[in-house]
């Protein structure tokens, strides 16, 4: 076995022995997704909502649910973890880069971030939900956002020594962040200045590619570099700062 | 040729020299000590010699490597366990050693090692769980898991209780001549005493002294030290200036001194003298505890004769020809 898969086995083994983080991260949005689509009438199209239905519009808001909780809570709480274990430096000993144990995670996430993107694609799907009318648009969206996702992420694993302090902060962002991607209003119902504050943060230009890409269109250009914007800026930011020990 | 050569070895942290010209070397398949009192430069000294740190002097090699290149080579040649490093609480000791030896290219075969460590009971048991004793065997397993030619072990023992000490010193008697050459850090005499060949002993950074065990006890003048209850009321001011005593204490009702090898009797004749019985009395010869304790003293007074600094003379007057 090379060292990679091992890596790989072995963190998500962890991950799933930790069953608190699963059930938040994906079991939650993903039984939420179900639900709502089984409800009659989240289908009709409303005016409030700029003529989307509910479900399109709330879809995104669940779908970047899980790799918000994944990338800005469980992410930076392991990595700073490790970090004041000691295990980032145990595997400077070894003759792999602890790079490694970074790449393995990132991995991890996205492994469980996708399948969980599947089934919330397609389980409403065969209970009679819409699937997104463009699919390739709604996939890149996803991976920008995600990567925009992941960027402040690492950003927080990078900044905090301290593996509560690091983990309290991930909740404050994600909840900031999920705020913006309107999990609580939605972004149809925001005032005028609230949405273009959410147009610039990584959750609602997420949320609103996605939902361009969900009713058929390809996103606005504005939300797409918004994304690339924020994972371009993290990751640098974030491979200049990351500290081994 | 040595294993490891490490020849005038410094290293500065802003002001502060922790590592101020250490040099050594160490034949294949010997277990050699790195003793000193905390904060002496020892972690930092292996840390140099595992490739963890950049030294700022001097010249080190191990195994024919140069760990400032710190190749992939290197990483497989040498094994490092790592003073208070832990794994993930739910990780199993299977887990963990299988997945370390998938990072090197010709490891050993972890089941194997699992039950030459005592492990195998443990096998599925989660590194949370573990005890102090056990977690320490497997940070030994591990650094040893890739096969590595040299492995450095840092304070293996310390905060472990004599029970779990005992159980990782007996694994690595066992060791022995496997043909693993060890670099042991600890800061217990008794553990060099029991595994070593050879010790150096650091002080603020320095070599004070490097010989087998038993030579560095034997070479050390330390104080014989007495105690006992007197059956009357002393002058412990007399005692003070008898030749043979260099100090006298007391706590409680026992008395404590310490000198040179006539103390004992050279007390008891002077006591007896004032009709004062000796009771409960109690002779240690010097151990390689005291030998520490008198070497790393020593280069504390010389240390002090360089820049005079007050209140250091005490060590200086009760420490006569000390070792070096």
């Amino acid at each position: 076995m090379s060292a990679m898969t091992a890596m790989i086995k072995s963190e998500g083994k962890l991950l799933v022995r930790n069953p608190g983080v699963m059930v938040w991260s994906t079991i939650l949005p993903l039984a939420a997704t179900i639900i709502l689509a089984a409800i009659p009438g989240v289908w009709a199209p409303s005016d409030d909502l700029g003529g989307l239905s509910f479900f399109e519009v709330y879809r995104p808001v669940l779908v970047m649910f899980v790799l918000a909780i994944l990338a800005m809570q469980v992410l930076p709480d392991v990595l700073t973890r490790y970090r004041e274990m000691g295990v980032l430096k145990r595997l400077r000993t070894t003759p792999v880069a602890p790079g490694l144990l970074l790449f393995a995670q990132l991995a991890l996430t996205l492994l469980v971030a996708v399948v969980c993107l599947v089934l919330m694609l397609v389980i409403p799907t065969l209970i009679g939900a819409e699937p997104p009318q463009n699919l390739p648009a709604f996939i890149v969206a996803y991976l920008l956002g995600g990567w925009s996702f992941l960027g402040v992420g690492m950003l927080i694993a990078s900044l905090f020594r301290n593996a509560k302090v690091a983990a309290g902060f991930g909740t404050l962002v994600f909840f900031v962040m999920q705020f913006f991607a309107g999990l609580w209003i939605q972004r149809p119902l925001m005032p005028g200045w609230l949405r273009t504050v959410s147009d610039y943060t990584p959750g609602g230009a997420a949320t609103a590619a996605l939902t361009d890409a969900g009713s058929g269109q390809w996103p606005q250009l504005l939300h797409m570099a918004v994304m690339a914007g924020w994972g371009i800026v993290t990751s640098l930011l974030a491979i200049r700062l990351f500290k081994w020990e | 040729m040595a294993m490891i050569d490490v020849r005038d070895l410094r290293k500065v942290y802003g002001p502060k020299t922790v590592v101020d010209g250490v040099s050594f070397s160490v034949q294949p398949g010997e277990i050699f000590g790195i003793l000193g009192p905390n904060g002496a430069g020892k972690t930092t000294t292996v840390e140099c010699i595992g490739g963890l740190r950049r030294r700022d002097g001097g010249s080190i090699s191990v195994a024919g490597m140069d760990p400032a290149g710190e190749g992939k080579a290197f990483r497989e040649a040498l094994g490092i366990q790592l003073q208070e490093s832990r794994l993930p609480e739910k990780q199993t000791v299977a887990e963990a050693l299988q997945l370390y030896s998938s990072f090197y290219s010709r490891p050993r075969d972890w089941r194997e090692l699992i039950e030459r460590l005592g492990l195998g009971a443990q096998a599925r048991t989660a590194f949370g769980k573990l005890s102090g004793g056990q977690k320490q065997r497997l940070s030994v397993a591990l650094a040893l898991i890739g096969n590595p030619k040299v492995a450095i072990l840092d304070e293996l023992t310390t905060g472990l209780d004599p029970t779990a000490r005992r159980e990782v010193w007996g694994l690595l008697e066992d060791l022995k001549g496997t043909g693993v050459t060890l670099l042991l850090v600890s800061h217990f005499m008794e553990e060099a005493e029991r595994l070593c060949d050879r010790v150096a002993v650091i002080d603020r950074g320095r070599v004070v002294a490097l010989d087998t065990p038993a030579d560095l006890a034997a070479g050390v003048q330390a104080d014989q030290r007495m105690s006992f209850i007197p059956s009357g009321r002393i002058d412990t001011v007399a005692l003070q200036q008898l030749p043979d005593v260099h100090q006298v204490s007391s706590t409680g009702e026992r008395v404590q001194v310490t000198g040179t090898d006539n103390v004992a009797s050279a007390v008891i004749i002077a006591l007896h003298e004032h009709g004062v019985a000796v009771r409960k009395l109690r002779v240690d010869q010097p151990n390689l505890d005291d030998a520490f304790v008198a070497i790393t003293r020593n280069a504390e007074a010389d240390a002090a004769a360089a820049q005079p600094i007050p209140d250091q003379s005490t060590a200086a007057a009760a420490l006569p020809g000390g070792h070096r």
